[in-house]
Protein backbone atom coordinates (compact mmCIF):
# COMPACT_ATOMS: atom_id res chain seq x y z
CA UNK A 1 0.00 0.00 0.00
CA UNK A 2 2.76 2.38 1.00
CA UNK A 3 4.59 1.62 -2.28
CA UNK A 4 1.50 2.38 -4.29
CA UNK A 5 1.07 5.66 -2.43
CA UNK A 6 4.73 6.55 -3.00
CA UNK A 7 4.34 5.73 -6.72
CA UNK A 8 1.21 7.88 -7.06
CA UNK A 9 2.79 10.77 -5.19
CA UNK A 10 5.97 10.70 -7.28
CA UNK A 11 3.96 10.42 -10.49
CA UNK A 12 1.84 13.40 -9.46
CA UNK A 13 5.01 15.31 -8.63
CA UNK A 14 6.55 14.54 -12.02
CA UNK A 15 3.36 15.62 -13.80
CA UNK A 16 3.30 18.82 -11.75
CA UNK A 17 6.92 19.66 -12.60
CA UNK A 18 6.41 18.91 -16.30
CA UNK A 19 3.18 20.91 -16.35
CA UNK A 20 4.78 23.96 -14.70
CA UNK A 21 7.77 23.78 -16.99
CA UNK A 22 5.52 23.64 -20.09
CA UNK A 23 3.45 26.59 -18.88
CA UNK A 24 6.60 28.59 -18.16
CA UNK A 25 7.94 27.88 -21.64
CA UNK A 26 4.61 28.84 -23.21
CA UNK A 27 4.64 32.11 -21.26
CA UNK A 28 8.19 32.80 -22.42
CA UNK A 29 7.01 32.40 -26.00
CA UNK A 30 4.04 34.73 -25.40
CA UNK A 31 6.27 37.31 -23.73
CA UNK A 32 8.75 37.21 -26.56
CA UNK A 33 5.92 37.58 -29.07
CA UNK A 34 4.57 40.57 -27.16
CA UNK A 35 7.96 42.27 -27.30
CA UNK A 36 8.08 41.75 -31.08
CA UNK A 37 4.71 43.50 -31.15
CA UNK A 38 6.03 46.40 -29.08
CA UNK A 39 8.89 46.89 -31.53
CA UNK A 40 6.52 46.71 -34.51
CA UNK A 41 4.38 49.43 -32.94
CA UNK A 42 7.48 51.56 -32.48
CA UNK A 43 8.23 51.05 -36.16
CA UNK A 44 4.68 52.12 -37.12
CA UNK A 45 5.11 55.27 -35.03
CA UNK A 46 8.31 56.19 -36.82
CA UNK A 47 6.97 55.80 -40.36
CA UNK A 48 4.82 59.00 -40.44
CA UNK A 49 7.75 60.97 -38.97
CA UNK A 50 10.06 59.60 -41.64
CA UNK A 51 7.64 60.36 -44.47
CA UNK A 52 7.18 63.89 -43.11
CA UNK A 53 10.94 64.44 -42.82
CA UNK A 54 11.86 63.29 -46.34
CA UNK A 55 8.89 64.32 -48.47
CA UNK A 56 10.12 67.89 -48.92
CA UNK A 57 13.38 66.59 -50.39
CA UNK A 58 12.46 63.46 -52.31
CA UNK A 59 10.78 64.28 -55.58
CA UNK A 60 11.52 61.09 -57.45
CA UNK A 61 10.60 58.67 -54.69
CA UNK A 62 7.09 59.93 -53.95
CA UNK A 63 5.65 56.53 -54.92
CA UNK A 64 7.61 54.75 -52.19
CA UNK A 65 6.36 57.24 -49.62
CA UNK A 66 2.76 56.65 -50.64
CA UNK A 67 3.27 52.89 -50.66
CA UNK A 68 4.81 52.75 -47.21
CA UNK A 69 1.99 54.88 -45.77
CA UNK A 70 -0.59 52.53 -47.33
CA UNK A 71 1.24 49.47 -46.02
CA UNK A 72 1.34 50.95 -42.53
CA UNK A 73 -2.41 51.58 -42.58
CA UNK A 74 -2.96 47.98 -43.73
CA UNK A 75 -0.69 46.58 -41.03
CA UNK A 76 -2.58 48.49 -38.35
CA UNK A 77 -6.01 47.27 -39.51
CA UNK A 78 -7.61 44.40 -37.62
CA UNK A 79 -8.84 42.63 -40.72
CA UNK A 80 -5.61 40.93 -41.69
CA UNK A 81 -4.49 37.51 -40.47
CA UNK A 82 -1.04 36.60 -39.19
CA UNK A 83 0.30 35.35 -42.53
CA UNK A 84 -0.79 38.48 -44.36
CA UNK A 85 0.75 40.54 -41.63
CA UNK A 86 4.12 38.86 -42.05
CA UNK A 87 4.03 39.65 -45.78
CA UNK A 88 3.15 43.30 -45.06
CA UNK A 89 5.89 43.58 -42.41
CA UNK A 90 8.44 42.30 -44.89
CA UNK A 91 7.30 44.83 -47.48
CA UNK A 92 7.49 47.65 -44.94
CA UNK A 93 11.04 46.64 -44.05
CA UNK A 94 12.00 46.65 -47.72
CA UNK A 95 10.44 50.07 -48.30
CA UNK A 96 12.17 51.47 -45.22
CA UNK A 97 15.54 50.37 -46.45
CA UNK A 98 14.73 51.70 -49.95
CA UNK A 99 13.95 55.12 -48.48
CA UNK A 100 17.10 55.15 -46.34
CA UNK A 101 19.16 54.11 -49.38
CA UNK A 102 17.58 56.89 -51.50
CA UNK A 103 18.64 59.45 -48.89
CA UNK A 104 22.20 59.03 -50.20
CA UNK A 105 21.15 61.10 -53.25
CA UNK A 106 20.13 64.08 -51.12
CA UNK A 107 23.13 65.65 -49.37
CA UNK A 108 20.98 68.36 -47.72
CA UNK A 109 18.81 65.72 -46.13
CA UNK A 110 21.84 63.70 -45.04
CA UNK A 111 23.19 66.73 -43.24
CA UNK A 112 19.90 67.50 -41.47
CA UNK A 113 20.32 66.84 -37.73
CA UNK A 114 16.66 65.99 -37.17
CA UNK A 115 16.74 63.50 -39.98
CA UNK A 116 19.95 61.93 -38.67
CA UNK A 117 18.30 61.44 -35.29
CA UNK A 118 15.30 59.87 -36.93
CA UNK A 119 17.53 57.61 -39.01
CA UNK A 120 19.28 56.52 -35.80
CA UNK A 121 15.93 55.76 -34.19
CA UNK A 122 14.83 53.71 -37.21
CA UNK A 123 18.07 51.73 -37.30
CA UNK A 124 17.75 51.12 -33.58
CA UNK A 125 14.14 49.94 -33.86
CA UNK A 126 15.04 47.59 -36.71
CA UNK A 127 17.92 46.17 -34.65
CA UNK A 128 15.66 45.76 -31.61
CA UNK A 129 13.02 44.16 -33.78
CA UNK A 130 15.51 41.69 -35.12
CA UNK A 131 16.70 40.96 -31.56
CA UNK A 132 13.17 40.34 -30.31
CA UNK A 133 12.44 38.08 -33.29
CA UNK A 134 15.55 36.06 -32.47
CA UNK A 135 14.54 35.93 -28.80
CA UNK A 136 11.10 34.72 -29.91
CA UNK A 137 12.65 32.02 -32.09
CA UNK A 138 14.85 30.88 -29.20
CA UNK A 139 11.84 30.67 -26.87
CA UNK A 140 9.81 28.81 -29.51
CA UNK A 141 12.63 26.32 -30.09
CA UNK A 142 12.76 25.51 -26.38
CA UNK A 143 8.95 25.25 -26.26
CA UNK A 144 8.77 23.06 -29.38
CA UNK A 145 11.39 20.72 -27.98
CA UNK A 146 9.30 20.20 -24.83
CA UNK A 147 6.16 19.64 -26.88
CA UNK A 148 7.83 16.92 -28.93
CA UNK A 149 10.22 15.24 -26.53
CA UNK A 150 9.18 12.33 -24.28
CA UNK A 151 7.73 12.42 -21.61
CA UNK A 152 6.56 16.06 -21.75
CA UNK A 153 4.99 15.40 -25.20
CA UNK A 154 2.29 13.24 -23.53
CA UNK A 155 1.26 16.03 -21.21
CA UNK A 156 1.54 18.60 -24.01
CA UNK A 157 -0.89 16.51 -26.08
CA UNK A 158 -3.32 16.32 -23.15
CA UNK A 159 -3.34 20.09 -22.59
CA UNK A 160 -3.31 20.65 -26.38
CA UNK A 161 -0.06 22.50 -26.70
CA UNK A 162 1.13 22.43 -30.29
CA UNK A 163 4.31 23.35 -32.07
CA UNK A 164 4.64 27.07 -32.79
CA UNK A 165 6.04 28.49 -35.99
CA UNK A 166 9.37 30.29 -36.06
CA UNK A 167 9.92 33.73 -37.56
CA UNK A 168 11.94 33.66 -40.70
CA UNK A 169 15.06 35.76 -40.40
CA UNK A 170 15.27 37.94 -43.53
CA UNK A 171 18.16 37.38 -45.90
CA UNK A 172 19.38 40.95 -45.43
CA UNK A 173 20.11 40.17 -41.78
CA UNK A 174 22.11 37.09 -42.66
CA UNK A 175 24.80 39.14 -44.37
CA UNK A 176 28.10 38.04 -42.88
CA UNK A 177 30.55 40.71 -41.78
CA UNK A 178 33.91 40.80 -43.46
CA UNK A 179 36.21 39.49 -40.78
CA UNK A 180 39.18 38.97 -43.09
CA UNK A 181 41.10 42.00 -41.72
CA UNK A 182 41.02 40.28 -38.37
CA UNK A 183 43.27 37.56 -39.63
CA UNK A 184 45.97 39.90 -40.94
CA UNK A 185 47.71 40.67 -37.63
CA UNK A 186 47.66 37.59 -35.45
CA UNK A 187 48.82 36.79 -31.95
CA UNK A 188 51.59 35.92 -31.23
CA UNK A 189 53.02 38.59 -33.48
CA UNK B 1 48.91 48.47 -40.87
CA UNK B 2 50.15 51.53 -42.75
CA UNK B 3 51.97 52.57 -39.58
CA UNK B 4 54.43 49.72 -40.06
CA UNK B 5 55.65 51.22 -43.34
CA UNK B 6 56.74 54.50 -41.77
CA UNK B 7 58.02 52.84 -38.63
CA UNK B 8 61.47 52.07 -39.99
CA UNK B 9 62.18 55.76 -40.50
CA UNK B 10 60.73 56.66 -37.10
CA UNK B 11 62.90 53.97 -35.54
CA UNK B 12 66.09 55.22 -37.17
CA UNK B 13 65.54 58.90 -36.45
CA UNK B 14 63.76 58.96 -33.10
CA UNK B 15 64.03 55.65 -31.29
CA UNK B 16 67.46 54.35 -32.13
CA UNK B 17 69.55 57.13 -30.51
CA UNK B 18 67.56 56.75 -27.27
CA UNK B 19 67.71 52.97 -27.40
CA UNK B 20 71.45 53.04 -27.79
CA UNK B 21 71.74 55.17 -24.65
CA UNK B 22 69.57 52.66 -22.80
CA UNK B 23 71.71 49.80 -24.12
CA UNK B 24 74.87 51.47 -22.85
CA UNK B 25 73.29 51.99 -19.44
CA UNK B 26 72.04 48.41 -19.50
CA UNK B 27 75.53 47.13 -20.22
CA UNK B 28 76.98 48.94 -17.21
CA UNK B 29 74.12 47.85 -14.99
CA UNK B 30 74.48 44.25 -16.18
CA UNK B 31 78.15 44.32 -15.14
CA UNK B 32 77.17 45.53 -11.69
CA UNK B 33 74.39 42.95 -11.53
CA UNK B 34 76.84 40.17 -12.32
CA UNK B 35 79.20 41.46 -9.60
CA UNK B 36 76.38 41.62 -7.06
CA UNK B 37 75.16 38.15 -8.02
CA UNK B 38 78.67 36.64 -7.78
CA UNK B 39 79.19 38.29 -4.40
CA UNK B 40 75.82 37.00 -3.23
CA UNK B 41 76.56 33.43 -4.32
CA UNK B 42 80.00 33.57 -2.70
CA UNK B 43 78.61 34.99 0.57
CA UNK B 44 75.88 32.36 0.73
CA UNK B 45 78.44 29.65 0.09
CA UNK B 46 80.77 30.87 2.86
CA UNK B 47 77.92 31.45 5.27
CA UNK B 48 76.80 27.87 4.77
CA UNK B 49 80.36 26.66 5.23
CA UNK B 50 81.45 28.75 8.19
CA UNK B 51 78.43 29.21 10.42
CA UNK B 52 78.17 26.26 12.81
CA UNK B 53 75.13 24.11 12.21
CA UNK B 54 72.25 24.00 14.64
CA UNK B 55 72.10 27.76 15.13
CA UNK B 56 69.30 30.05 14.03
CA UNK B 57 71.83 32.02 12.02
CA UNK B 58 72.62 29.04 9.81
CA UNK B 59 69.10 28.93 8.48
CA UNK B 60 68.41 32.64 8.31
CA UNK B 61 71.54 34.42 7.14
CA UNK B 62 72.07 32.73 3.74
CA UNK B 63 68.42 33.26 2.91
CA UNK B 64 68.62 36.93 3.88
CA UNK B 65 71.80 37.39 1.86
CA UNK B 66 70.25 35.81 -1.23
CA UNK B 67 67.17 37.97 -0.81
CA UNK B 68 69.25 41.15 -0.39
CA UNK B 69 71.28 40.24 -3.48
CA UNK B 70 68.15 39.78 -5.61
CA UNK B 71 66.59 43.02 -4.35
CA UNK B 72 69.80 44.91 -5.19
CA UNK B 73 69.84 43.58 -8.77
CA UNK B 74 66.16 44.56 -9.09
CA UNK B 75 66.92 48.10 -7.88
CA UNK B 76 69.94 48.38 -10.19
CA UNK B 77 67.99 47.42 -13.33
CA UNK B 78 64.85 49.33 -12.38
CA UNK B 79 66.21 52.57 -13.73
CA UNK B 80 66.75 51.54 -17.34
CA UNK B 81 63.57 49.47 -17.37
CA UNK B 82 61.67 52.56 -16.31
CA UNK B 83 63.44 54.66 -18.89
CA UNK B 84 62.58 52.17 -21.60
CA UNK B 85 58.90 52.45 -20.77
CA UNK B 86 58.66 56.17 -20.15
CA UNK B 87 60.70 57.11 -23.21
CA UNK B 88 60.45 54.38 -25.82
CA UNK B 89 56.99 52.89 -25.27
CA UNK B 90 55.59 56.38 -24.81
CA UNK B 91 57.06 57.45 -28.16
CA UNK B 92 55.74 54.35 -29.93
CA UNK B 93 52.30 55.12 -28.48
CA UNK B 94 52.43 58.67 -29.84
CA UNK B 95 53.65 57.37 -33.20
CA UNK B 96 50.73 54.97 -33.49
CA UNK B 97 47.97 57.34 -32.42
CA UNK B 98 48.32 60.82 -31.04
CA UNK B 99 45.05 60.48 -29.19
CA UNK B 100 46.44 57.65 -27.09
CA UNK B 101 48.15 58.33 -23.75
CA UNK B 102 50.43 55.97 -21.86
CA UNK B 103 51.19 55.70 -18.17
CA UNK B 104 53.77 52.96 -17.37
CA UNK B 105 52.72 52.71 -13.72
CA UNK B 106 48.99 53.18 -14.21
CA UNK B 107 46.36 50.47 -14.28
CA UNK B 108 42.62 49.97 -14.72
CA UNK B 109 41.07 50.65 -11.29
CA UNK B 110 39.95 47.65 -9.26
CA UNK B 111 36.40 49.02 -9.14
CA UNK B 112 36.15 48.84 -12.93
CA UNK B 113 37.67 45.38 -12.99
CA UNK B 114 35.06 44.16 -10.52
CA UNK B 115 32.26 45.99 -12.30
CA UNK B 116 32.82 43.81 -15.37
CA UNK B 117 31.46 40.82 -13.38
CA UNK B 118 33.59 38.51 -15.50
CA UNK B 119 35.30 37.23 -12.36
CA UNK B 120 33.29 36.22 -9.35
CA UNK B 121 35.90 35.33 -6.74
CA UNK B 122 36.80 38.17 -4.39
CA UNK B 123 40.06 39.89 -5.25
CA UNK B 124 42.59 40.41 -2.45
CA UNK B 125 45.67 41.15 -4.50
CA UNK B 126 45.39 43.44 -7.51
CA UNK B 127 48.37 44.74 -9.46
CA UNK B 128 48.96 46.07 -12.94
CA UNK B 129 50.97 48.33 -15.21
CA UNK B 130 51.14 49.77 -18.73
CA UNK B 131 47.94 51.74 -18.78
CA UNK B 132 46.92 53.07 -22.21
CA UNK B 133 43.99 55.37 -22.65
CA UNK B 134 42.48 57.38 -25.49
CA UNK B 135 39.96 57.76 -28.21
CA UNK B 136 40.15 55.74 -31.40
CA UNK B 137 37.73 57.22 -33.92
CA UNK B 138 34.56 57.71 -31.92
CA UNK B 139 35.38 55.12 -29.31
CA UNK B 140 36.89 55.73 -25.88
CA UNK B 141 39.17 52.88 -24.94
CA UNK B 142 41.57 52.02 -22.12
CA UNK B 143 43.60 48.94 -21.36
CA UNK B 144 46.33 47.73 -19.03
CA UNK B 145 48.03 44.61 -17.84
CA UNK B 146 46.36 43.20 -14.75
CA UNK B 147 47.10 40.39 -12.31
CA UNK B 148 44.31 39.66 -9.87
CA UNK B 149 44.55 37.08 -7.10
CA UNK B 150 42.09 35.59 -4.68
CA UNK B 151 43.12 34.69 -1.13
CA UNK B 152 42.05 31.21 -0.25
CA UNK B 153 42.07 30.27 3.42
CA UNK B 154 41.79 26.62 4.23
CA UNK B 155 42.02 25.25 7.74
CA UNK B 156 43.07 21.75 8.62
CA UNK B 157 42.73 21.13 12.34
CA UNK B 158 44.11 24.08 14.26
CA UNK B 159 46.43 25.38 11.53
CA UNK B 160 45.23 27.80 8.90
CA UNK B 161 46.72 27.84 5.44
CA UNK B 162 46.59 30.84 3.18
CA UNK B 163 47.29 30.76 -0.50
CA UNK B 164 46.76 33.12 -3.39
CA UNK B 165 45.06 31.82 -6.51
CA UNK B 166 45.47 33.80 -9.73
CA UNK B 167 42.02 34.57 -11.07
CA UNK B 168 43.25 36.62 -13.97
CA UNK B 169 46.55 37.52 -15.54
CA UNK B 170 46.63 39.33 -18.85
CA UNK B 171 45.20 42.30 -20.65
CA UNK B 172 42.07 43.99 -19.42
CA UNK B 173 40.30 46.34 -21.83
CA UNK B 174 37.37 48.70 -21.43
CA UNK B 175 35.80 50.32 -24.48
CA UNK B 176 32.74 52.39 -25.10
CA UNK B 177 30.12 50.24 -26.89
CA UNK B 178 28.28 51.60 -29.93
CA UNK B 179 24.79 50.95 -28.57
CA UNK B 180 23.04 51.95 -25.37
CA UNK B 181 21.79 49.24 -23.05
CA UNK B 182 20.65 48.93 -19.47
CA UNK B 183 21.10 45.29 -18.48
CA UNK B 184 24.11 42.98 -18.09
CA UNK B 185 25.29 40.52 -20.73
CA UNK B 186 28.30 38.36 -19.95
CA UNK B 187 30.14 36.24 -22.51
CA UNK B 188 32.43 33.59 -21.04
CA UNK B 189 34.62 30.93 -22.62
CA UNK B 190 32.59 27.77 -22.84
CA UNK B 191 34.43 25.09 -20.96
CA UNK B 192 31.40 23.08 -19.84
CA UNK B 193 29.94 22.48 -23.29
CA UNK B 194 33.32 21.64 -24.80
CA UNK B 195 33.97 19.03 -22.12
CA UNK B 196 30.54 17.55 -21.55
CA UNK B 197 28.48 18.34 -24.68
CA UNK B 198 24.72 18.40 -24.02
CA UNK B 199 25.21 17.76 -20.31
CA UNK B 200 27.48 20.82 -20.31
CA UNK B 201 24.53 22.92 -21.48
CA UNK B 202 22.65 21.87 -18.37
CA UNK B 203 25.66 22.83 -16.25
CA UNK B 204 25.77 26.21 -17.96
CA UNK B 205 22.24 27.04 -16.85
CA UNK B 206 23.62 27.36 -13.32
CA UNK B 207 24.60 30.97 -13.81
CA UNK B 208 25.85 31.91 -10.31
CA UNK B 209 23.97 35.21 -10.17
CA UNK B 210 24.87 36.40 -13.64
CA UNK B 211 21.35 36.35 -15.00
CA UNK B 212 19.84 33.69 -17.22
CA UNK B 213 21.59 31.57 -19.80
CA UNK B 214 21.10 33.03 -23.29
CA UNK B 215 21.13 30.41 -26.04
CA UNK B 216 22.14 31.95 -29.32
CA UNK B 217 21.59 30.61 -32.80
CA UNK B 218 25.18 30.75 -34.06
CA UNK B 219 26.53 27.22 -33.50
CA UNK B 220 30.19 28.22 -33.85
CA UNK B 221 29.79 31.00 -31.31
CA UNK B 222 27.84 28.74 -28.96
CA UNK B 223 30.64 26.19 -29.06
CA UNK B 224 33.24 28.77 -28.06
CA UNK B 225 31.25 30.87 -25.59
CA UNK B 226 28.43 30.75 -23.15
CA UNK B 227 26.31 33.83 -22.57
CA UNK B 228 24.43 35.01 -19.50
CA UNK B 229 22.15 38.00 -19.42
CA UNK B 230 19.42 39.78 -17.51
CA UNK B 231 17.38 40.36 -20.63
CA UNK B 232 17.03 37.88 -23.47
CA UNK B 233 16.18 40.57 -26.02
CA UNK B 234 18.84 43.06 -24.99
CA UNK B 235 21.48 40.30 -25.06
CA UNK B 236 20.51 39.67 -28.68
CA UNK B 237 20.35 43.39 -29.41
CA UNK B 238 24.02 43.54 -28.38
CA UNK B 239 25.09 40.17 -29.77
CA UNK B 240 23.87 40.48 -33.33
CA UNK B 241 24.79 37.66 -35.74
CA UNK B 242 27.47 39.96 -37.16
CA UNK B 243 29.02 40.74 -33.76
CA UNK B 244 29.00 37.06 -32.78
CA UNK B 245 30.98 36.27 -35.90
CA UNK B 246 33.39 39.10 -35.13
CA UNK B 247 33.92 37.84 -31.58
CA UNK B 248 34.70 34.33 -32.81
CA UNK B 249 37.18 35.73 -35.34
CA UNK B 250 38.68 37.95 -32.62
CA UNK B 251 39.15 34.96 -30.33
CA UNK B 252 40.86 33.01 -33.10
CA UNK B 253 43.07 35.94 -33.95
CA UNK B 254 44.40 36.16 -30.39
CA UNK B 255 44.28 32.42 -29.81
CA UNK B 256 43.86 33.06 -26.08
CA UNK B 257 41.13 32.69 -23.51
CA UNK B 258 38.84 35.69 -24.08
CA UNK B 259 35.95 36.79 -21.84
CA UNK B 260 33.67 39.73 -22.45
CA UNK B 261 30.95 41.57 -20.66
CA UNK B 262 28.58 44.29 -21.73
CA UNK B 263 27.60 46.53 -18.85
CA UNK B 264 26.52 50.18 -18.69
CA UNK B 265 26.87 50.67 -22.45
CA UNK B 266 30.52 49.59 -22.26
CA UNK B 267 32.31 46.44 -23.33
CA UNK B 268 34.85 44.84 -20.96
CA UNK B 269 37.35 42.36 -22.36
CA UNK B 270 39.71 40.10 -20.46
CA UNK B 271 42.39 38.35 -22.51
CA UNK B 272 44.52 35.83 -20.60
CA UNK B 273 48.18 36.27 -21.47
CA UNK B 274 51.13 34.81 -19.63
CA UNK B 275 53.66 37.32 -20.86
CA UNK B 276 54.80 40.63 -19.46
CA UNK B 277 54.35 43.06 -22.33
CA UNK B 278 56.26 46.26 -23.14
CA UNK B 279 59.41 45.25 -21.22
CA UNK B 280 63.13 45.46 -22.01
CA UNK B 281 65.14 42.32 -22.44
CA UNK B 282 68.13 41.42 -20.32
CA UNK B 283 70.63 39.63 -22.51
CA UNK B 284 70.06 41.11 -25.95
CA UNK B 285 70.27 44.79 -26.94
CA UNK B 286 67.04 46.74 -27.18
CA UNK B 287 68.29 48.83 -30.10
CA UNK B 288 66.95 46.25 -32.50
CA UNK B 289 64.37 47.04 -35.16
CA UNK B 290 62.50 43.74 -35.01
CA UNK B 291 62.17 43.97 -31.22
CA UNK B 292 60.69 47.46 -31.52
CA UNK B 293 58.39 46.37 -34.35
CA UNK B 294 57.12 43.59 -32.12
CA UNK B 295 56.16 46.16 -29.47
CA UNK B 296 54.41 48.27 -32.09
CA UNK B 297 52.52 45.22 -33.36
CA UNK B 298 51.27 44.46 -29.85
CA UNK B 299 49.91 47.98 -29.64
CA UNK B 300 48.34 47.82 -33.10
CA UNK B 301 46.73 44.53 -32.17
CA UNK B 302 45.23 46.16 -29.10
CA UNK B 303 43.97 49.29 -30.80
CA UNK B 304 42.51 47.17 -33.60
CA UNK B 305 39.94 45.89 -31.11
CA UNK B 306 37.83 48.93 -31.95
CA UNK B 307 37.71 47.91 -35.61
CA UNK B 308 37.49 44.20 -34.88
CA UNK B 309 34.33 44.69 -32.85
CA UNK B 310 33.07 47.42 -35.18
CA UNK B 311 32.78 49.89 -32.31
CA UNK B 312 33.13 53.01 -34.47
CA UNK B 313 29.92 52.26 -36.36
CA UNK B 314 27.42 54.63 -34.78
CA UNK B 315 24.27 54.22 -36.84
CA UNK B 316 22.02 53.76 -33.80
CA UNK B 317 20.88 56.36 -31.30
CA UNK B 318 24.19 56.43 -29.41
CA UNK B 319 26.61 58.99 -30.82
Amino acid sequence: MIYLLAFVVSLALIVLILYNSLIRKKNDVDNAFASVDVMLKRRYDLIPALVEAVKGYMNYERDILVEITTLRTKALSDKINNDERVVIENQIRQKLSDILAAVENYPDLKANQNFLKLQGAINETEEQLSASRRAFNAAVTIFNNSVEVFPSNILAAVIRFRRRTLFEIPESQKVRPDVSPLTSNKWPV
Amino acid sequence: MSQLKNFREFYETTLRPELEIIDREKKQVNKRVITVLSLTVASVFFELLLIPSGTMLKGMLPLLTAFAGLVTTGVLSKNYRKEFKSKIILKITGFLDEGLTYNPDGLIPLSEFLKSEIFQLSCESYTGEDHFRGKIGKTDIEFSEITAKHKNTSSSGSSQKEEYITIFSGLFIIADFNKNFKTRTIVLPDTAEKLFGKFGQTLQSISMGRGKLVRLEDPVFEKEFCVYGDDQIEARYILTPALMERIVAFKRKWDKKVSLSFIDSKVYLAININKNLFETRVFRPVADYSFMEENLRFLILLTEIVEDLNLNTRIWTKE
